[in-house]
């Protein structure tokens, strides 16, 4: 174990695997000597060469179509899209060929890339920097979506994606590129499709993802004080999410609280929202509540964007008034 | 090696089965045989058969929507071709991917994308994949004249130029984009001149005469081959195809193309003038064609609807979705 960031684990990830595999190589925006606008990939440029990490022009569609190309013959692409706002741009080349090459051609090929990017707000970063995507990508069968919320889970989950044959889309929170944790050395791997319960609790679960899981779990701590006791889950796959992990909580604690960075109409939110309300419906003591961001874009002035974010007082409030409620 | 007359009179019998199999397609696609939508090569088969007469197997193809030739050019049994046209069991996609998906990996061919453009950047990533393990390999992408104003035709362009990635574009000029002149929706109708500013080797060509094609395109492959980055051809043919089945373009036009500069004529008489090929032979060829044509027809139509299970597997890799 070691101390470490985020922004430190998932280059320790890409390290561990372009060492071990050499089908495994980066493309993206200034990636290269600059090691990309994060510092994910600094000092692998020394390490690697010009080759495997490779600096694109600002094309995203080309970056993503050469990912999926050379992942049809055999390569392991690990994309950069500087920030996940500028998705539209590729938008077409994830949903129409790298999530259903698989499909349409009965298995023949299959499109193994990852596609990492930084999202999410809280830093002033106006209407084209500070979004969560997951929802543009929700209703996308054949896509993976993975969000890490710790520098331990982003190295294994990041390990894991590069080693699946499937296409993911890795979002990596801007406000938790900092962020520090204790991360275990050498190759592991964190499975996906497998939520982790970050907090166990007996009276209220908490569904929530990314940066968001800490926001809860501050929460949790001062309704712990009130009394209550929450339990956290940390989704880590956001599409197909763990509907097990999810429901077995539900079905113990009886209240759902689903929080999310997004706007809620049509989004994950919903999703989880509508599945614990179909299948745990006769567990439920209350109904299922959601705090999530307002229906809007994300505005610039950070006074207006904490107006727009789900904060902790959010979930506070929310888990006392379902609480109050049943 | 083949010798010319040889190869000639191949080509030929390529051009007659890319012919004959479209205009059974029609035929069948009227008759209620063949579902969803269909676009024709015909008109545009001299190009076709250059482009896959150039090709080694383990070169990648990306077939456009009016290449349904190709897809058997390339090495697919032309039956399984068919029976994919028919959504069928026994299609080389399981009757999944349809006219406008069908690929097999077996001999390279990466399949159609039917977001006209979007593969341009899909072929330089197999080109990229393919220069970074070594081999030798290009890949062929078929482009209409629509598609150069789609943002990923620039994109690959300018990237595959920098990167001097081993990919033929194969621009097919038919005149039109549906119904949209390609000098009016472009800011010029010589597409080869987008190519040239991207710093790549360009040329345009009579896309119905045969040899001068086959030439051109040789040319194209070699450079490539040679490790010199990618080549852009513009085919200047036309499409037989109007408005899906109705026509739209002036008289004097159709005619023209369809009865004096129309590839199998040319290729018809040029033989005959130097003796590579008799009438008899001629129609002999025909005759041929038309039978192994007609017998993948048979295939297709006696061939088993698709298994229902098909229709959720393969979403992901390695995880079964839901079913009801
Ligand atoms: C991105 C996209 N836009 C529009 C269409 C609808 N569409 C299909 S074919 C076509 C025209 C294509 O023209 P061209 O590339 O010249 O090919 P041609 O049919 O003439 O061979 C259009 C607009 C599409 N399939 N994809
Ligand atoms: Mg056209």
């Amino acid at each position: 174990m070691s101390k470490m960031s985020m922004v430190q684990a998932l280059n320790n990830a890409l390290d561990i695997m372009m060492a071990e595999n050499e089908k495994v190589y980066c493309l993206g925006e200034d990636i290269g000597w600059m090691g990309g606008d994060f510092g994910v990939t600094r000092g692998l440029f020394d390490k690697y060469g010009p080759e495997r990490i490779r600096d694109t022009p600002l094309s995203e569609s080309a970056i993503i179509g050469a990912a999926v190309g050379s992942a049809m013959v055999g390569m392991r692409p690990v994309a950069e899209i500087m920030f996940a706002d500028f998705m539209g741009v590729c938008y077409d080349q994830l949903v129409n060929n790298a999530a259903k090459v698989h499909y349409m051609f009965d298995g023949q090929y299959k499109a193994p890339i990852v596609v990492r990017t930084a999202c999410g707000g809280g830093f002033g970063g106006g209407p084209h920097h500070s979004q969560m995507i997951e929802g543009w990508f929700m209703n996308v069968p054949g896509l993976v979506i993975v969000a890490p919320s710790t520098p331990e889970d982003a190295k294994g989950l990041l390990i894991a994606s590069i080693e699946d044959d499937n296409p993911i889309l890795f979002l990596e929170h801007k406000a938790l590129y900092s962020k520090k944790g204790e991360v275990p050395e050498g190759k592991y791997v964190t499975p996906l499709r497998k939520a982790r319960v970050a907090r166990q609790g007996s009276d209220v679960t908490i569904v929530a993802d990314s940066w968001l899981v800490h926001k809860s779990l501050a929460a949790a701590e001062v309704l712990a004080g009130e009394g209550i006791s929450t339990e956290v889950i940390d989704l880590r796959t956001l599409r197909p999410w763990d509907h097990e992990t999810v429901l077995d909580s539900v079905r113990k604690t009886g209240r759902a609280v689903v929080v999310s960075e997004s706007p809620g109409t049509g989004g994950l939110s919903a999703d989880v929202s509508a599945v614990i309300a179909e299948q745990a419906f006769g567990d439920l003591k209350v109904a299922v509540k959601r705090v999530t961001a307002l229906d809007t874009p994300i505005p610039f002035s950070v006074i207006l964007e904490k107006i727009i974010l789900p904060s902790e007082e959010d979930i506070i409030r929310a888990i006392q008034q379902i609480y109050k409620q049943s | 090696m083949m010798d010319r007359s040889e190869l000639y009179l191949k080509m030929y019998r390529d051009m007659l089965r890319v012919r004959k199999f479209e205009q059974a397609l029609e035929r069948e696609f009227k008759l209620g045989n063949v579902p969803g939508m269909l676009h024709t090569g015909i008109g545009q088969e001299a190009t076709m058969v250059a482009v896959a007469h150039s090709l080694r197997t383990k070169d990648g193809l990306f077939p456009d929507h009016r290449s349904h030739g190709l897809l058997f050019l390339k090495g697919t049994p032309g039956e399984r071709i068919m029976a994919e046209l028919f959504g069928k069991a026994t299609g080389v996609c399981s009757g999944k991917g349809g006219s406008l998906h069908s690929a097999d990996k077996s001999v390279n061919n990466f399949g159609d994308n039917a977001v006209e453009g979007s593969f341009m950047v899909t072929a330089l990533g197999v080109a990229l994949g393919w220069q970074m393990q070594g081999s030798d390999a290009l890949a062929a992408v078929m482009l209409g004249d629509g598609t150069a104003g789609e943002g990923a035709w620039h994109e690959s362009l300018n990237l595959a130029a920098a990167w001097k990635l081993p990919v033929l574009y194969c621009c097919v000029n038919n005149g039109y984009a549906i119904s949209t002149p390609v000098g009016k929706s472009h800011a010029t109708g010589d597409l080869y001149k987008f190519a040239a500013a991207y710093d790549m080797p360009s040329v345009q060509v009579d896309g119905n005469d045969l040899m001068a094609v086959y030439e051109v395109t040789q040319k194209a492959v070699e450079h490539i081959r040679a490790g010199k980055g990618p080549y852009f051809i513009e085919y200047i043919t036309w499409r037989w195809q109007g408005l899906f089945m109705g026509e739209f373009r002036d008289k004097e036009e159709v005619r023209y193309w369809k009865e004096v500069h129309e590839p199998i004529k040319l290729a018809d008489e040029d033989m005959l003038q130097k003796g590579i090929a008799t009438i008899e032979l001629l129609k002999q060829i025909e005759n041929e064609v038309q039978e192994e044509i007609e017998s993948w027809v048979t295939f297709a139509k006696q061939s088993p609807d698709p298994d229902p299970a098909k229709a959720t597997g393969n979403v992901y890799v390695g995880w079964e979705v839901e079913t009801r």
